[in-house]
């Protein structure tokens, strides 16, 4: 039994009109517990529709969503407690910010799941170290913050209810690179505190090579892939077929080998080609 | 007259409820007319406020910013001022006003009062010019991102600017609308010969341009060619950017004990020093 498993998940918009449209068609996958899972495909590829379905948001038209083996559209009454064990941040969160205050802000998901006062505290805090806010802004409204800062407190606020799977819809889409690594160091912090599994919508292969244990290559509604990064990126013209690219890093050494060198189709980061090259250096040496 | 843009020891505040906050202080640059400048920095070192002071969207409080000459204090003159620069943003849902493709980017010669086959003559060569024409009818909300973002870049080509500023055009694109955008303005700027400011987080759009700025704290900490900024693999990390992985891993190569000529950024170069460099 799988963590969480999609089964030939298929969703249709407008349906029994003249205008429907299957946004995500067949589609299957698992992932289990700690697995970082990333989800990749271009623009309109159905990513977005697809993460709406894992947590409830979205009933799927045909197929369903196991979370520990249960279908959880059995019951449909309990759906909020799974919204509850399936965060779900959005694209742009920092546009969901709405509370008077930094704390109620974070506080109103745990609030709403009936955490007692002190829980609610305790999570609060928890979440909002976890995101590098610190307690003196707790106080201060949430617009009154920068675009980095509202966009850590918007997924403290998922954090604070504890869920064991989080899903983050393109997370660090426009920001710098500072900003970016806060993000991606929250995630696997998160990950690392509560062994929770963490879906992530990205635009970014380098990111993808560094974080995810698997991925899900999505092309006009239906999965184009799935595997590893390795197996994804070793397959360069198929991710092209679908818009998508291998690592800059990757492209170096497929061009290095279009050039009469023979290395691995697997290397992905930068760690691994300095490794590779200094090997085949000190190789040729040698001979 | 050589530059397009001059910025004169321009001095720009935020002033909040608690205090000011100095964006630019004693600040100088110049724009040369036909270039193509890429300005990078980490969020809140000032870019965007540069951006809106090149086309008098924001006026210097001490200092003066001359577009071809023109002060943008001039009131009189500001029109001037805003068609020869014009001014593409992040967003590009925040900037599409009409809902046929078409009307869209008819939208500022309209205002302009032109007669109506130069308008027609202006939105046909504008969207040749972003590979949009055959999308003149459609509606701007069925269009992806990449290619809303060349529709608002077609309405300021409209206004048959001298100058485009572009704040951060792509940071909300997919990669293939990033690259759709970026081809558009570099062909601008060769073809067409408009002066270019491209703002950017996205270090590897820096090799398009012939110069490139760094802007750290509202000053400018680095400027020259994108091979002389990116030789330094350190300064730039150390100014809160990136650098691409071309770039980081000829500079980890380098440090065991390879030899390269510094600054290579695309996957061409960088392929061919590293094979170079293996069969030395």
């Amino acid at each position: 039994m799988s963590f969480l498993e999609v089964k030939n998940l298929t969703y249709t918009y407008s349906k029994n009109t003249p205008f429907f449209n299957d946004a995500v068609e067949d589609v299957s996958f698992s992932v289990e517990k700690g697995e970082i899972l990333a989800i990749v495909g271009h623009t309109g590829s159905g990513k977005s529709t697809l993460v709406q379905h894992l947590n409830g948001l979205i009933k799927p038209t045909k197929g369903e969503i196991l979370f520990c083996g249960q279908n959880i559209w059995n019951n449909e009454k309990n759906i909020s407690s799974i919204r509850s064990k399936i965060g779900l941040v959005f694209q742009y969160p920092e546009y969901q910010l709405f509370e008077e205050t930094v704390f109620k802000d974070i506080a109103f998901g745990p609030k709403n799941l009936g955490f007692s006062e002190q829980e609610i505290n305790e999570s609060v805090l928890n979440s909002a170290k976890l995101v590098g806010i610190s307690q003196e802004y707790f106080n201060k409204s949430p617009f009154d913050l920068s675009g980095g800062e509202k966009r850590r407190v918007a997924i403290a606020g998922v954090l604070a209810m504890k869920p064991q799977v989080i899903i983050f819809d393109e997370p660090t889409a426009g920001l710098d690179p500072i900003g970016r690594n806060n993000i991606l160091n929250i995630i696997k912090n998160y990950k690392k505190e509560h062994n929770a599994t963490v879906i992530m919508v990205t635009h970014s292969m380098e990111d993808v090579a560094l974080l995810a244990d698997k991925v899900l290559v999505m092309n006009n509604g239906k999965k184009a892939m799935f595997g590893t990064p390795k197996e994804i990126f070793s397959d360069r013209n198929k991710l092209l077929s679908v818009g998508l690219d291998v690592p800059l890093i990757t492209n170096v050494l497929l061009k290095l080998n279009e050039l009469g060198f023979n290395f691995e189709s697997n290397i992905i980061t930068v760690d691994e080609a300095v490794n590779a090259i200094i090997n085949c250096k000190g190789g040729a040496d040698n001979a | 007259m050589n530059n397009i843009i001059e910025f004169n020891n321009v001095t720009y505040n935020y002033s909040s409820e608690d205090a000011d906050y100095i964006v630019l202080k004693d600040f100088n640059l110049n724009i040369k007319k036909g270039s193509f400048t890429v300005i990078l920095g980490h969020n809140g070192s000032g870019k965007s406020t540069l951006a809106k002071l090149m086309n008098g969207l924001y006026k210097p409080q001490s200092g003066s910013v001359l577009v071809n000459g023109i002060n943008t204090l001039d009131e009189e003159l500001d029109l001037k001022v805003k068609s020869t620069v014009g001014m593409v943003f992040q967003n590009p849902d925040n900037q599409i006003v009409a809902s046929v493709v078409e009307e869209d980017v008819a939208f500022g010669p309209e205002n302009l009062g032109l007669p109506q086959e130069e308008i027609r003559q202006r939105v046909d060569s504008a969207l040749k010019t972003v590979n949009m024409y055959e999308h003149k009818n459609d509606m701007p909300h069925k269009l992806s991102g990449g290619q809303k973002q060349r529709i608002a870049i077609a309405g300021v080509i409209a206004m048959l600017p001298e100058c485009i500023v572009l704040d951060e055009p792509t940071a909300m694109l997919d990669p293939k609308g990033r690259q759709d955008v970026i081809d558009t303005i570099y062909k601008l700027n060769k073809e067409h010969g408009i002066t270019i400011v491209l703002i950017t987080h996205f270090m590897e759009q820096a090799k398009y341009a012939d110069r490139v700025l760094v802007l750290n704290n509202g000053e400018i900490t680095a400027d020259g060619t994108p091979i002389e900024v990116f030789s330094k693999p350190e300064f730039l990390k150390n100014s809160g950017l990136d650098i691409p992985q071309t770039t980081e891993l000829i500079f980890e190569l380098a440090k065991k004990g390879l030899n390269f000529k510094n600054g290579i950024i695309s996957v061409d170069d960088t392929a061919n020093a590293i094979a170079a460099a293996l069969r030395k």
